[in-house]
C-alpha cells in the first residue's frame, strides 16, 4: 500500500513539474497558435541563468531565481520582437520552422558558454532529510518545486481570468480580427505571451535543474517531454496542462513501478504517454480541456 | 495566331490540356533533358571524393523522402512530425530481411530493386495506418499523432530483440551486372540508382498533380468541406496522402539502408524528422521544385557551415568552443533569416527567376 | 521592403563568398589523424574535453617535435552523435589520406566496423563496447571493455560482500552502450559468480526514481551497478539521498551501495549530484587528476600550455582523449624508429606489436597499454575509486582483469 501511495506522491510531484514546463507551450499556443519547438532551450537557459547568478554572481539563490525569471521574461519578449513579429500573418508552418531555427541558435549560444560542455549543480540550500509521512517520502527539493508550481499556476489562472491583459490575450486567441477591432494590440499580446512563457520556462528550468543537476542535454529534452502533456490537456488550456501533467506523471510512475521489470518490459515510462495520448486523441481530438472545434470529415 | 512553341512570353492557352502540359515550351523540355543528361554524365568527367559523393547521394535520398513529405504536408496540408519514422520503416523493412535471411542473402544483394519497392510498399501500408487518425484529427493535433508514431517507432526499434535493439543491422554489398559493387564504386553506383529513382519519382509526382487524385489533395488542403461538397472524399484523400508519403519515405529508407550498408536507430529519430520538415519548408511547401531545392540547400548549408567553423578553428586556435558553437548558430540563423525574409521558400525564388526570364526583356 | 530585400540578398552573397574561400588550407607533407565525435548534441559533455585533449596533444607533438621534422595534422570533426555524419567525416578523412582514425560513439563504431576493415585503418574508439572488436579486426579499445569492467566490478562486489548471495540491480542506458555488459554478466553468474541480478532497468528521462528505489529495497537489493552516463545516475542518487537509502559503508545491510562503470562516474557525477554522490564506487583505468603524480602534472601542464580552464584540465575525458592520441602518436614514433614508411598498415602492425616489453605506458593510466592479435583492449588494469567528501579517492590497488 505504501508503495502505491509513494507512486502517487511521486507522480503528483513529477506531474506538477511537467505542468509547469508545459505551461509555456500553452501560453504561446493560446495566443498565437504557434508550437514553440525551442521551448526546451528556454528552460535550459533559465536554469543556467539562475546558476550563473548564484555561483558566479554570488547572489543568494532565492533572489537569483527570481532574477532569472525576470531576465528570461525579457529575453523571450525580445526573441518574439526580433524573430517572430515579422512573421505575423505568415503561414503557421513557417513560424514553427522559425522556432526550429531558434532552437539551433539558442543551442549555439549555449555552446558558447561553459554550460554547453560541462556539468554543474546548484549549491545545496535545502535540508537533505526527506519529509516522511506514513511510508511516503518526498524530498525538500521536490516539495519546493511543487509549491512554486502551484503558486505560478494559480497566478496564471488568476491572470487569465481576471486581469485586463489576460482577458485581452484570451480574446486574441479566440478571434484575432474581432479583438483588433476593439483596440487590442495583437503584437503586444504576442510579445506578452512569449514573455510569460519564458517566465514559466525559467521557473521550470530552475526546479528541474535542482532535481537533475545542470546538464544541457537533460534540460533541453524537457521541451519534447512535455509535448504529450500539453496535447493531452488541450493545447489552449492552462487548467488542462495542469491536469494532464499530473495524469502523465502518475502514468509514468505507475508504468515504472508496475510494468518495468515485469514481463521483460523496460522503459515503458517514456513510451506510455504517447500511446495513451494517441488513444485519447482518437476519442477526444482536442485533448481533455481544449476548446472544441470539432470538424468531422 | 500560331504559337511559338519555343519561347512563350505569356499565356496563350486555348484548352485545359495545354495548361496541363508538363513542359510549357520546347525550350523547357530541352533544358530539362539537358539537365538530366548532365546529371548522368558529370561523374564520368569530374572526379569527386567519396565524401562529396556520399553527400550527393544523401541529398538525392533526402529528395525522395521530401517528395513524400511535400505531398503530405505541402499539397495535402497535413503536418507530419514523424517522417523520419516512415523512412525508418523502409530501412527496417530491408534490415528485417537481412535479420531473417542473413546480410548477404541473394534476395538482398541481387534483388535489391525489388527490396526497394517492397520497402516502399510497407511504408505505404504503415503510412495509411498511421494516417487513420487524420479522419478525426486536424492541424497540430494530427501533427502530434504523427509525433506519437515517431515515438512508438523509436521505442519499438530500441527495445525489440528482432531489430537488434537499435544497433546497426548490417546489409551486404549489392551486385550489379558487372559483379559485386566494391567499396570504391559504392557511392557512384548508388548515385545512379538514387538519381534514376529521383527522376522517376519526380515525374510521377508531377503527373500525379495533373490528375484528379493530385488535385484532390490540394482541394482538401484548401477547404475540405468544399471538397466534400464537390464529390471528393476528404477522409479517403487524407489517408491516401499518408500512404503515398509513406511509399516515398519507404523507398528513401531502403536506399538509405543500402547506401549506409545497414540500418541503425540513430538515423531515424525525432531530430531527423524535424530536419526533414525544415528541408521541405526551406525548399517551399506545396511546390514540386521545392522538394529538390530544400534538401540540396540544407545539406550543402550544413557542409558549408562545417567548413566555416573549420576555418575559424584554423584562424583562432584554441577557440574550439566558438567553432563548435558556430555550427548550430549559423545553421539556425540562416533558417530564421531565410524564413523571415522569404517564408515561401526557395521555390519562390525559382518562380521569380522563371517569370523574369519568360518575360525578358520586358518587366511585365 | 524592397531595400531590405536587396540588403538581405547582398549579405547572403557576401556570406557565400566567405564560405567559398574558407575551405581549410594544407601545407607540406604531414601525417594525418582523423577524429569524429560528439562535440555538440548528445554526450557533448564528454566529447568536448575529449576533442580538446586531442587538439592540444596534437599541437604539443608539433611544438615539441615529437615526430622530428614530420608534422602531425589532426582533423577534428563534430558529428553530433549521428552515425550518418560520422560516416561522412570518415569518408572525408579517407579522402584526405589519414593514417589513423579515432572514433567516438558505440553506434557508429558498430555500424562502420566493416569500413575500418575494408580500408584497413587502425581505429581507436571512445566506446568500450566489446562488440566493436567483434565487427572489425582494426578496431581497438583504449581500456578494457564495458563487459570486463562490469565483471571486474561484480567480482569485487562478490569478494567483499558479507552474508548470503548478493542481490544486485542494474541501472543501464537504453541503448547498445548500456546493454553491452548485461548479457556477459549474466553468463558470468551462470558460470559460478555468486550474485543474483534482480532487475535490469533501462532508464528513461526520469525526474524521480523513488518508486524504483523502493521496489529494489522491497526486493532486498543491496547493490546497484550503473552503466550509463552521469546525469541519470545523478538523478537516481538524489532520489536515493531523499529516501536515505545510500549505504554509508560498503555493502551496509538494508541500504543500497552504488557502483558505476567508466562513463557513469567521475568528477562530472560529483558536479551533478553534489553530496548525493558520496560513497559512489566507480571503476576506470585512468588515474585521476586529483591524485597527483607524474601523469597529473603532465596533463595539467598540457592543459595550461594551451589555455584550457580548470574544469577541462581535471576532466577524466580530457585524460581519455590524450591517451588515445598518445597511442596513435606512439605507433608513429615506433614505426619511424624502425625506418618504416608511415602507412595505415605499418601503424596497424605497430599496434599489434604493442605488448610484452613493447607495452606502452601513457602516464595517466593505471597500467600499460597492451595490444596483440588476440587482445585489442588497451589498458588491462582497473582501479576502483570511491567518492569521499566530493572527491573520488582510490580504493585498494589497481587490479588486472580481462574477460575471457
Amino acid at each position: 500500500m505504501s508503495y502505491f501511495l509513494q507512486l502517487v506522491a511521486s507522480g503528483i510531484v513529477v506531474g506538477s513539474i511537467y505542468a509547469l514546463s508545459g505551461l509555456g507551450f500553452v501560453l504561446i499556443y493560446k495566443s498565437s497558435r504557434v508550437l514553440n519547438i525551442a521551448h526546451g532551450q528556454i528552460i535550459a537557459a533559465g536554469a543556467f541563468i539562475t546558476y550563473a547568478l548564484t555561483v558566479w554572481g554570488g547572489i543568494p539563490i532565492y533572489i537569483s531565481f527570481l532574477m532569472s525569471l525576470i531576465i528570461t521574461f525579457f529575453l523571450a519578449m525580445s526573441v518574439e520582437r526580433v524573430f517572430l513579429r515579422r512573421l505575423i500573418g505568415e503561414p503557421i508552418i513557417s513560424v514553427i520552422m522559425v522556432t526550429i531555427g531558434l532552437m539551433s541558435i539558442l543551442d549555439g549560444l549555449i555552446y558558447m558558454t561553459p554550460f554547453g560542455a560541462e556539468n554543474f549543480s546548484f549549491p545545496e540550500f535545502l535540508p537533505k532529510t526527506p519529509i516522511s509521512l506514513g511510508g511516503v517520502s518526498i524530498s525538500w527539493t521536490q516539495l519546493v518545486g511543487v509549491i512554486i508550481t502551484v503558486i505560478l499556476i494559480v497566478g496564471f489562472t488568476w491572470f487569465f481570468k481576471r486581469s485586463t491583459l489576460g482577458i485581452s490575450m484570451r480574446a486574441v486567441s479566440d478571434d484575432q480580427m474581432a479583438s483588433m477591432s476593439i483596440g487590442i494590440s495583437i503584437p503586444k499580446v504576442f510579445g506578452l505571451a512569449w514573455a510569460t512563457a519564458g517566465f514559466s520556462a525559467a521557473a521550470a528550468g530552475g526546479i528541474i535543474g535542482n532535481i537533475t543537476g545542470l546538464n544541457f542535454d537533460t534540460l533541453r529534452a524537457f521541451g519534447i517531454i512535455v509535448f504529450p502533456v500539453v496535447i493531452l490537456g488541450g493545447l489552449d488550456s492552462v487548467f488542462g496542462a495542469v491536469v494532464a501533467g499530473i495524469i502523465m506523471g502518475l502514468i509514468q510512475q505507475f508504468a515504472a513501478g508496475y510494468l518495468d521489470g515485469n514481463w521483460g518490459l523496460s522503459g515503458t515510462a517514456d513510451l506510455l504517454p504517447y500511446i495513451i495520448l494517441l488513444i485519447i486523441l482518437l476519442f477526444k481530438p482536442h485533448g481533455l480541456f481544449g476548446i472544441h472545434e470539432i470538424e468531422r470529415v | 495566331m500560331a504559337q511559338n512553341r519555343w519561347l512563350a512570353t505569356g499565356n496563350f492557352f486555348t484548352t485545359y490540356r495545354e495548361e496541363q502540359r508538363i513542359f510549357l515550351t520546347h525550350l523547357d523540355r530541352l533544358l530539362f533533358v539537358g539537365l538530366l543528361v548532365g546529371l548522368f554524365v558529370w561523374p564520368l568527367f569530374l572526379e569527386v571524393g567519396n565524401k562529396y559523393m556520399l553527400v550527393i547521394d544523401n541529398i538525392l535520398i533526402a529528395m525522395v523522402a521530401i517528395l513524400g513529405l511535400n505531398l503530405l504536408t505541402g499539397f495535402a496540408g497535413l503536418i507530419s512530425i514523424g517522417h523520419a519514422a516512415f523512412v525508418g520503416v523502409g530501412a527496417y523493412t530491408v534490415a528485417s530481411f537481412s535479420r531473417m535471411l542473413g546480410d548477404t542473402h541473394v534476395l538482398l544483394t541481387h534483388a535489391w530493386p525489388l527490396m526497394i519497392l517492397l520497402a516502399g510498399g510497407v511504408g505505404a501500408v504503415v503510412g495509411a495506418f498511421v494516417g487513420l487518425p487524420a479522419l478525426r484529427l486536424k492541424h497540430l493535433y494530427l501533427a502530434i499523432a504523427t509525433l506519437s508514431f515517431q515515438m512508438i517507432f523509436q521505442w519499438t526499434i530500441n527495445f525489440m530483440e528482432f531489430f537488434n535493439q537499435g544497433q546497426t543491422i548490417s546489409i551486404g554489398r549489392v551486385s550489379w551486372f558487372s559483379g559485386r559493387v566494391a567499396r570504391q564504386e559504392h557511392y557512384l553506383f548508388w548515385y545512379y540508382v538514387c538519381l534514376v529513382i529521383v527522376v522517376i519519382s519526380g515525374l510521377a509526382v508531377r503527373n500525379l498533380l495533373r490528375t484528379r487524385y493530385g488535385r484532390c489533395l490540394v482541394a482538401v488542403r484548401d477547404n475540405d468541406r468544399a471538397a466534400d461538397a464537390m464529390g471528393m472524399h476528404p477522409g479517403f484523400t487524407k489517408v491516401y496522402a499518408f500512404a503515398l508519403s509513406g511509399f516515398f519515405a519507404g523507398v528513401a529508407g531502403a536506399l538509405h539502408a543500402y547506401l549506409f550498408r545497414g540500418a541503425g536507430f540513430e538515423s531515424f529519430t525525432l531530430h531527423q524528422s524535424i530536419s526533414y520538415l525544415a528541408m521541405a519548408i526551406v525548399g517551399g511547401l506545396g511546390t514540386l521544385v521545392g522538394s529538390f531545392f530544400g534538401p540540396t540547400a540544407m545539406i550543402m548549408l550544413d557542409l558549408q557551415v562545417e567548413n566555416l567553423s573549420e576555418f575559424f578553428k584554423a584562424q583562432f586556435s584554441a577557440a574550439l568552443d566558438l567553432a563548435t558553437a558556430l555550427r548550430p548558430l549559423t545553421f539556425g540563423l540562416v533558417i530564421v533569416l531565410f524564413l523571415m525574409f522569404e517564408p515561401r521558400g526557395i521555390a519562390n525564388w525559382w518562380r521569380i527567376v522563371r517569370s523574369y526570364i519568360k518575360l525578358w526583356p520586358f518587366r511585365y | 521592403m524592397k531595400n531590405k530585400k536587396t540588403m538581405f540578398i547582398s549579405i547572403l552573397l557576401a556570406f557565400l563568398l566567405i564560405l567559398a574561400f574558407s575551405s581549410p588550407s594544407m601545407a607540406g607533407e604531414t601525417y594525418k589523424i582523423g577524429f569524429s565525435g560528439a562535440i555538440t548534441g548528445t554526450t557533448s559533455d564528454v566529447g568536448v574535453p575529449y576533442s580538446k585533449a586531442i587538439e592540444d596533444y596534437c599541437r604539443y607533438v608539433n611544438d615539441d617535435k615529437l615526430l622530428g621534422d614530420d608534422k602531425l595534422e589532426c582533423l577534428i570533426r563534430d558529428d553530433g552523435y549521428e552515425t550518418e555524419k560520422t560516416k561522412r567525416n570518415f569518408e572525408d578523412f579517407m579522402d584526405e589520406g589519414i593514417v589513423f582514425y579515432l572514433n567516438y560513439s558505440t553506434g557508429s563504431s558498430l555500424a562502420m566496423g566493416k569500413d575500418f576493415d575494408e580500408e584497413k585503418i587502425p581505429t581507436i574508439t571512445a566506446s568500450y563496447h566489446a562488440g566493436n572488436l567483434a565487427v572489425s579486426n582494426y578496431a581497438f579499445l583504449p581500456i578494457v571493455s564495458y563487459t570486463s569492467q562490469a565483471i571486474a566490478l561484480a567480482e569485487y562486489l562478490v569478494a567483499n560482500h558479507k552474508g548470503d548471495t548478493a542481490q544486485v540491480a542494474m541501472f543501464i542506458h537504453p541503448s547498445a552502450f548500456g546493454r553491452a555488459p548485461v548479457e556477459d554478466l549474466q553468463k558470468a553468474i551462470a558460470g559460478g559468480l555468486k550474485m543474483d541480478i534482480v532487475e535490469v532497468v533501462e532508464h528513461g528521462k526520469d525526474l524521480d526514481n523513488t518508486a524504483m528505489l523502493q521496489r529494489w529495497m522491497n526486493k532486498k537489493v543491496q547493490y546497484v551497478i550503473c552503466q550509463t552516463v552521469q546525469p541519470p545516475v545523478a538523478t537516481m542518487l538524489k532520489s536515493a539521498q531523499g529516501l536515505g537509502v545510500i549505504a554509508g559503508t560498503y555493502g551496509e545491510a538494508g541500504k543500497l551501495t552504488f557502483l558505476g562503470l567508466h562513463y557513469a562516474g567521475g568528477p562530472d557525477l560529483v558536479a551533478l549530484a553534489g553530496s548525493a554522490a558520496e560513497g559512489f564506487f566507480w571503476t576506470t583505468s585512468y588515474k585521476l587528476m586529483t591524485e597527483g603524480g607524474a601523469g597529473t602534472d603532465a596533463q595539467h601542464a598540457l592543459a595550461k600550455r594551451y589555455g584550457r580552464d580548470e574544469a577541462t584540465a581535471n576532466s577524466q575525458n580530457y585524460t581519455n582523449g590524450v591517451q588515445v592520441i598518445q597511442i596513435a602518436v606512439e605507433t608513429m614514433i615506433r614505426a619511424k624508429a624502425k625506418g618504416k614508411k608511415i602507412t595505415r598498415q605499418a601503424l596497424y602492425e605497430e599496434m599489434l606489436a604493442m605488448n610484452g616489453y613493447n607495452a606502452y605506458y601513457p602516464l595517466t593510466t593505471v597500467g600499460p597499454v597492451t595490444y596483440s592479435k588476440t587482445d585489442r583492449q588497451g589498458v588491462d588494469m582497473l582501479q576502483l575509486y570511491r567518492c569521499q567528501n566530493g572527491v573520488f579517492r582510490p580504493v585498494g590497488l589497481p587490479f588486472a582483469f580481462t574477460a575471457k
